[in-house]
């Protein structure tokens, strides 16, 4: 199992299309793939779009992402991919 | 359609009120109409396994649709606008959903649609506490799928548009938005739970002269599209999987009954009506759907007294272009011809022009509507302004602002208007004379009448909505039904000041509700003074004959006396005696309203 931290970036936070983008991949890949809040608020499945939008994930909010599977390397540098590029969203 | 069903299929009954006459047999359409009751049912052990399994077929269906609507959204609209029912369709999926669902229809024993609702609550519930504002209307999306799933769950798909031949609708209620999805050409009678004589469907059923039956309480939760139904409006009554018996009865009175539901139209449809002591009235059609078009110069009616423009609003959400508006009013005037057609401007809150309000109100009828609406989301006023003036130019068109509150509503939308007209000749673009009215229905409107008869060519009297605000009666609601009182004091009290009214001030007035189209109402209404009504064309022919059939005088001593009465009851008991005393061969006992009693 590994674990990283993220910070949520884009201005709309984990919303719907987030959400959604975050979640479709995270179904790509086998690992067990989870999102927690470092505040211990809460934490969520990254494989499911409802518990990931629980997570009430504002701008700014710092999430530790764990992986743990035969995938997990590939599926971690994705999702974290996705939340240093603020999901698309952050330019303009 | 399903064997299990079959054998158990017992005749059953349902006591309503006939509100449009006729008698038809067919099969049953359900149509869903957004405002989903969801009720509680137990299930048997042996049950279960069934209804998980149907909660997954209409999870299945609810994802093709979505899917549908995404591939649509996204070459409209664009990938991005697109996302949103991408996370619709990652809900649909979504394992903590399905978990919750099925867990609680197999411990609760419950029924799919209730596990469904317990299941999305609790998320909704969840989401409440959201701090942030934007992420905690990702609720919305949530109802918007759990919704879904529900009409999944009804069985119904997003294509009822097609009917079968003998589709006979059976609904919660309908809505003037579910109408304007529907084939209604092809529909050959209405059932609802909801509804009284003046809902909707009563009002939609006559103008399409089906028959239909309303107030059946839970008929649409029971029927299965595609069930044979009978819908017995003389009687009011509906029979869901009728035995053979009942259907070859119900076969038999169809045939000897055929070309009863279709009053003649008049011959002498084009001439002026007169009254026996010569006083002229004039008959004008309200029309909303194509298909009542070609009854307009069927029964004679001396053109559109009343069009209803939200018809024009079919799909949530999409507002009709100023060209196709300006297309349908060009129709409309064509068929009005000389005689004019009168289009009442948007009678609708922002929940119809999707996304304009996003809070629910909590009384929508006194609530953003109509024209507080248009004046508040003035684009809407403008364009439909812009299309009514233009097309005004290939024919006689005016305007009638509805739920007017007083002179200030008239003001501004007149404003508007005319701001739309100089901006046409401005933009060298044709347009053509319109005069503008107010609809006189709320109860400021009636006790300043006065004053906004200055300010208007004419008044339109809109009696249903007249009796809903006067007497505070819902008139869609069944529980409050006896308070719907059309001909209590009150009611002719404002009627007559309304008409006293706009008379002092020299303009016309047409009364365009259903009393207009009730034979009975239509003495007291021309006693108080109306000379113009306007009524569903299939009316005309039996209204004619009253008016043809009485004198002015008469009329007006029985509205006279009416206007003593303390109550509705007395209102009701003197006009039935005084009209089959007067008049028994136009007025047999049948055709008055009922006494309270007998109901």
């Amino acid at each position: 199992m590994i674990e990283r931290r993220v910070r949520v970036t884009n201005r709309l936070g984990l919303h719907a299309r987030a959400a959604a983008l975050l979640v479709r991949t995270a179904n790509t890949f086998q690992s067990t793939l989870r999102l927690e809040r470092v505040d211990a608020a809460a934490a969520a499945d990254a494989k499911s779009i409802l518990s990931v939008l629980m997570l009430a994930a504002a701008r700014g909010t710092e999430l530790r992402v764990t992986a743990d599977g035969v995938d997990e390397m590939e599926a971690m540098s994705a999702l974290c991919g996705l939340f240093a590029d603020g999901f698309g969203e952050n330019e303009g | 359609m399903s064997k299990r069903r079959r054998k158990t299929e017992q005749e059953e009954r349902w006591r309503g009120r006939g509100v449009s006459e006729g008698v038809a047999l067919g099969r049953v359409l359900r149509v869903f109409n957004g405002t989903r009751q969801v009720y509680r049912a137990t299930l048997d052990e042996k049950d279960i396994g069934r209804e998980v399994r149907r909660l997954r077929a209409a999870i299945r269906l609810a994802r093709r649709q979505l899917l549908a609507i995404k591939a649509r959204a996204e070459k409209e609209l664009g990938a991005d606008h697109a996302y949103i029912f991408d996370a619709h369709l990652l809900m649909l999926e979504d394992r903590k959903l399905l978990d919750d669902v099925e867990k609680y229809i197999s411990e609760e024993r419950a029924n799919a649609e209730w596990a469904v609702k317990v299941a999305a609550d609790r998320l909704l519930a969840v989401y409440a506490e959201i701090k942030d504002d934007y992420l905690r209307e990702r609720g919305s999306d949530i109802e918007d799928v759990t919704q879904r799933i529900l009409v999944a769950l009804s069985g119904e798909g997003l294509d009822y548009r097609k009917l079968t031949e003998d589709a006979i609708i059976v609904a919660e209620d309908l809505l003037p938005s579910a109408v304007a999805e529907l084939d209604f050409e092809h529909a050959r009678a209405i059932a609802t739970d909801a509804g009284g004589w003046t809902s909707h469907t009563a009002i939609i059923a006559r103008g399409l002269r089906i028959p239909a039956v309303v107030g059946l309480r839970d008929l649409h939760r029971r029927a299965q599209t595609g069930d044979q139904v009978v819908v017995d409006a003389q009687q009011g009554i509906v029979i869901l999987h009728p035995s053979a018996e009942t259907v070859k009865h119900y076969k038999a009175l169809i045939t000897n009954s055929s070309g009863v539901r279709h009053l003649p139209a008049s011959e002498d449809g084009r001439g002026p009506l007169l009254m026996l002591d010569g006083k002229e009235i004039t008959l004008r059609a309200n029309v909303e759907l194509p298909a009542e078009y070609e009854d307009v110069r069927r029964y004679g009616a001396r053109g559109i007294g009343l069009y209803r423009s939200e018809f024009l609003l079919s799909h949530k959400g999409a507002m009709p272009s100023e060209e196709e508006q300006c297309e349908a009013y060009r129709e409309v005037a064509e068929l009005a011809g000389e005689d004019g057609a009168t289009i009442r401007l948007f009678d609708l809150g922002g929940e119809k022009f999707g996304g304009a309000t996003t809070e629910t109100e909590r009384n929508p009828a006194l609530g953003l509507r109509a024209i507080r609406f248009s004046l508040r989301q003035e684009e809407v006023l403008r364009t439909q302004a812009r299309a009514i003036l233009r097309a005004a130019a290939y024919g006689h068109l005016d305007i009638v602002l509805p739920m007017v509150s007083d002179v200030t509503d008239v003001r501004r939308a007149k404003r508007l208007i005319n701001e739309e007209r100089a901006r046409l000749d401005s933009e060298g673009k044709k347009s053509g004379r319109v005069k503008i009215g107010a609809m006189i229905e709320v109860p400021s409107a009636v006790m300043t009448a006065d004053k906004v008869a200055r300010e208007v060519d004419f008044f339109s009297l809109g009696t249903n909505d007249l009796v809903q605000y006067l007497l505070a009666v819902d008139r869609g609601n069944e529980d409050v039904a006896d308070w719907f009182r059309s001909l209590h004091p009150a009611v002719l009290q404002s009627i007559e000041r309304t008409l006293d009214a706009a008379r002092k001030a020299l303009i016309p007035a047409v009364v365009c509700g259903e009393m207009a189209s009730t034979p009975a109402y239509v003495v007291v209404l021309i006693g108080l003074g109306a000379t113009d009504l306007s009524m569903t064309p299939s009316s005309i022919p039996r209204v004619r004959r009253t008016i043809a059939g009485i004198k002015h005088a008469d009329a007006q001593e029985i509205a006279l006396a009416c206007l003593e009465c303390e109550t509705a009851d007395d209102v009701e008991e003197l006009v039935r005696v005084r009209l089959s005393k007067n008049w028994p061969h136009l007025f047999p006992p049948k055709s008055l309203p009922a006494p309270r009693d007998a109901e």
